[in-house]
């Protein structure tokens, strides 16, 4: 009773959304129906942290928001790499982080998708010459598109996201049947 | 002599044979050897003498009145259902015997297997006898040496302080059974020399209606305490896992259903219909067991202990098909009262096929492993690939998943049960679907079991260094298991005429049952005359098989191609057998859910770094549930005869004195009664 008469007396207490960023949108809507179109499903999304300062997790979590709301797109994030078609790795790989990426990697079912997220992915930020660190993404797992950014915008994870889906053909024409790849990019 | 009595004197040669010759023979190699030449003669006569009386409807009968004849001699008799059930001692009796063969050889030099042998074969001509006793004297002589002969069976090993607690738990609850039956039969013989089953027949027709209420209520309680009716099943779970696998097989697979041979004797043939609470009584002891029967066996962590609840269970849903039975013809509704008990009949039969199938595989896995509890096996699969199998096969005709035999009858059950609720009487229509509910229930609830049984003990990885080097065993186990898992697979498929062959069976032995219904007799489907539903095994399997092959031919042309990989653990760099499920953690849900029956105990100790509080050297977690009907029922009863034993005692006091004014009043006694009697 309590809580219908405070759904009655309080009302929405949301405000009111900003128009959304047309461009985010307009990827989205690119990201569907490429989506669509190769797999005829909704894209199965794992994310990494290999080592983040979680300012790309920041951004990343931005893409699951009332904002940008990616679920609309057909695309979701899984619990498990075994169910996963992309994986969205962030951060310089740390030591401790090297042998589980690997592992997330081998458990990805084939044709693997890895978008590496932001400038540490790419080339370990501030982070370089760390003794804590490995070296960049790259050096641990074939990366298919790397996001600049420090950390990159939703938009921007958006299009890298777009432009992995894009190679799918690609991959799945160049993977064996045991699903290791034969080419590396 | 007819092919029946010779079959009968080729079972009783070759089980006395057996077991006497193994007895005296001096080495343990040959002992084995006899003892098993013994018991496949023995099963074979039994057989023929089962087969010989099922195809002609004659009773096989062999009379021998000169022994004990102040008593009415040994008076053999089989009829349909006792051949339905020698046939099935038989059968799984032969079986047993050859797996016991290999079985039994890390027996040599600890055990007397001479010993072991004039056992195992008394007990198979017990167990053969009871189904074609004939007349009360034999009956009860048969009993008891099933009885005594499983005892010494149940107490092999008996140098283990549990055995011997479950060996003294058996023997109390066996005796106890006895106890009853001598009054239940004497109550129906119509004068003290009249006892053969013929003359009880008679004499039930005749008795008044207190004397059958009294009859039927210590039917219920001795048979129901040898087929391990809750509350009177404590003996069951002690004594099946302590005896070897095999014998574990035949006492869950077969001697528990004599209980329920006893109780369809005494119900259906001698004293036919009766008041419906009857039926309700059954009913009631059908679900208390199958639920008490199934919920503790979910939490047993003991492999033969499981299995031993799980015969629990599964006596509750025999139970359940004869109470639906009961009920119905008390109504005047025979024809859908034979299907509650052609159901019940159908049941045990298929009942003793998978648990002995069960058994006998838990035996190979203990026999490897050298322990019982499932918290130390685990990732068996790689090493005894046949044992798991046949495992998987005994565990989902126990789930009653189609179309194996465990579906088929508890299909039929309920077929039953659903006939009831279309009763006019408002007890039996409230009644019947709350035991639906009961049913439903319990086969949802064993099916988790028997989920846990197969997963934490065959797959995963090994919890314990015991599993290590663990084989298949011998080809001749292996061979006796692969047969009773294709009895699963047969005896499923074809359902619709073994309960046709059931119904046969009730009809043939009690006469109050009409002439079978039309639409009983179908050859593929299962339904009830009271034509509610039907289903057909064979079509099920098609479908089931059809459904795989498409799913498996779609993804062949798919181009999908099989992955072998480790385990996705996280990420993680090491992964151990301590990440994996336990038996115990698998059961906890449901432990929380039911706490009120299992009251669990539990005791959480952590001991910690001196230095800091946030160092974690151990943690230590044990949890006990309470058995609720030894506490409540038999703790009492024990400590009230514990009393008076004590109070007794002072009798015997110690002194000669004391002893000699006994003996002299004992005299004067005898004399004053002697003077008074003339």
């Amino acid at each position: 009773m309590l809580l219908f008469s405070k759904i009655w007396k309080t009302g929405i207490a949301t405000e009111l959304l900003e128009p959304r960023d047309p461009a985010a949108v307009a990827v989205g809507r690119d990201i569907e129906r490429a989506v669509q179109r190769l797999l005829g499903r909704a894209l199965a999304i794992r994310e990494v942290d290999a080592g983040s300062c979680n300012g790309c997790e920041l951004e990343i979590a931005g893409l699951a928001s009332p904002i940008y709301d990616m679920e609309r797109f057909g695309m979701h994030f899984v619990a498990s790499p075994r169910h996963a078609d992309l994986l969205l790795v962030t951060g310089p790989v740390t030591r401790n982080m090297e042998i589980p990426l690997r592992r997330t990697y081998e458990a990805t079912p084939a044709p693997k998708l890895v978008v590496a997220v932001g400038d540490c992915a790419r080339t370990c930020g501030v982070f370089r010459g760390s003794y804590a660190i490995v070296g960049a993404v790259d050096d641990v797992i074939p990366v298919d598109v790397h996001v600049g950014g420090c950390p990159p915008e939703p938009t921007d994870i958006l299009r890298g996201i777009l432009a992995a889906v894009d190679r799918l053909p690609d991959k799945k024409a160049s993977s064996t049947p045991d699903g290791t790849r034969t080419v590396s990019s | 002599m007819t092919l029946g009595a010779a079959g009968l004197l080729l079972m009783a040669v070759g089980f006395v044979g057996g077991g006497a010759v193994a007895a005296v023979w001096p080495t343990d190699r040959g002992a084995r050897a006899v003892t098993l030449a013994g018991a496949i003669a023995g099963c074979f006569g039994g057989l023929i003498a089962a087969v010989f009386s099922m195809a002609t409807g004659r009773p096989a009968a062999a009379h021998l009145p000169q022994l004990v004849s102040s008593a009415g001699g040994i008076v053999l008799g089989l009829d349909r259902l006792g051949a339905l059930f020698l046939a099935l001692v038989s059968t799984t009796g032969l079986l047993a015997a050859i797996y016991g063969a290999s079985y039994t050889k890390e027996y040599e030099g600890r055990h007397s297997l001479g010993m072991f042998g004039l056992m195992f074969n008394g007990f198979l001509l017990g167990m053969s006898l009871v189904t074609c006793a004939a007349n009360v004297f034999t009956f009860l002589l048969a009993w008891e040496l099933m009885a005594v002969t499983s005892y010494f069976l149940v107490m092999t090993e008996s140098d283990s302080p549990e055995t011997r607690q479950a060996g003294l738990w058996y023997a109390a609850m066996a005796h106890f059974a006895l106890v009853l039956l001598l009054p239940m039969f004497l109550l129906m013989a119509p004068d003290p020399n009249a006892t053969t089953f013929a003359d009880l027949r008679l004499g039930a027709r005749i008795l008044p209606d207190v004397a059958r209420d009294g009859v039927f209520l210590l039917a219920l309680v001795a048979f129901g305490s040898k087929a391990g009716v809750v509350p009177l099943h404590v003996w069951l779970p002690r004594a099946h896992p302590e005896a070897p696998s095999h014998v574990s097989a035949l006492m869950s697979g077969v001697m528990i259903k004599l209980g329920v041979y006893g109780l369809l004797r005494v119900l259906v043939d001698f004293l036919g219909a009766g008041p419906a609470w009857w039926g309700g009584l059954v009913l009631l002891a059908g679900s208390v067991s199958a639920l008490a029967g199934v919920l503790y066996a979910l939490t047993e962590n003991d492999l033969k202990r499981l299995l031993a609840y799980s015969s629990v269970e599964n006596v509750g849903v025999i139970l359940l098909g004869i109470g639906a039975g009961l009920i119905l013809q008390s109504y005047g509704l025979p024809a859908l009262a034979l299907v509650g008990f052609g159901a019940a009949l159908l049941h045990t039969v298929n009942h003793a096929c998978f648990k002995a199938l069960l058994f006998l595989a838990a035996g190979s896995v203990v026999q490897q492993t050298h322990t019982r509890s499932m918290e130390q096996l685990g990732g068996l699969i790689k090493g005894m690939p046949y044992t798991s199998a046949v495992f998987l096969v005994g565990s989902a005709a126990a789930a009653a998943l189609p179309p194996l035999n465990g579906f088929a009858s508890e299909w039929m059950i309920f077929q039953a049960l659903l006939s009831g609720a279309q009763t006019p009487q408002p007890g039996a229509a409230i009644g019947t679907p709350l035991a639906v509910g009961v049913l439903a229930l319990t086969s949802g609830l064993a099916a988790a079991c028997f989920v846990k049984a197969f997963g934490i003990t065959f797959l995963a990885m090994p919890r314990s260094d015991r599993t290590t080097g663990a084989t298949d065993g011998h080809w001749s186990a292996r061979a006796v298991m692969i047969v009773l898992a294709g009895g699963c697979v047969v005896l499923g498929l074809s359902a619709p005429l073994a309960i046709g062959a059931m119904y046969r069976t009730i009809d043939a032995v009690s006469p109050i049952v009409g002439p079978v219904a039309a639409g009983v007799n179908a050859r593929v489907w299962l339904a009830a005359p009271s034509g509610l539903a039907r289903v057909s095994p064979v079509l099920l399997a098609l479908l089931l098989t059809s459904i795989v092959v498409v799913v498996a031919s779609t993804l062949r042309h798919r181009g999908l191609s099989l992955r072998y990989a480790d385990t996705w653990g996280c990420g993680r760099i090491h992964q151990t057998s301590r990440m994996e499920y336990t038996s115990s953690a698998f059961a906890e849900p449901l432990r929380r859910i039911f706490s009120e029956l299992y009251r669990p105990t539990q005791d959480l100790s952590i001991s910690v770094h001196p230095e800091s509080q946030y160092f974690v050297r151990s943690i230590t977690y044990t949890s006990h549930i309470v058995p609720w009907f030894e506490k409540a029922l038999y703790d009492p009863l024990t400590g009230a005869i514990k009393k008076l034993a004590t109070w007794i005692l002072r009798l015997q006091a110690g002194s000669v004195h004391l002893y000699l004014l006994y003996v002299s009043m004992a005299l004067v006694a005898a004399l004053v009664a002697a003077w008074w009697s003339q």
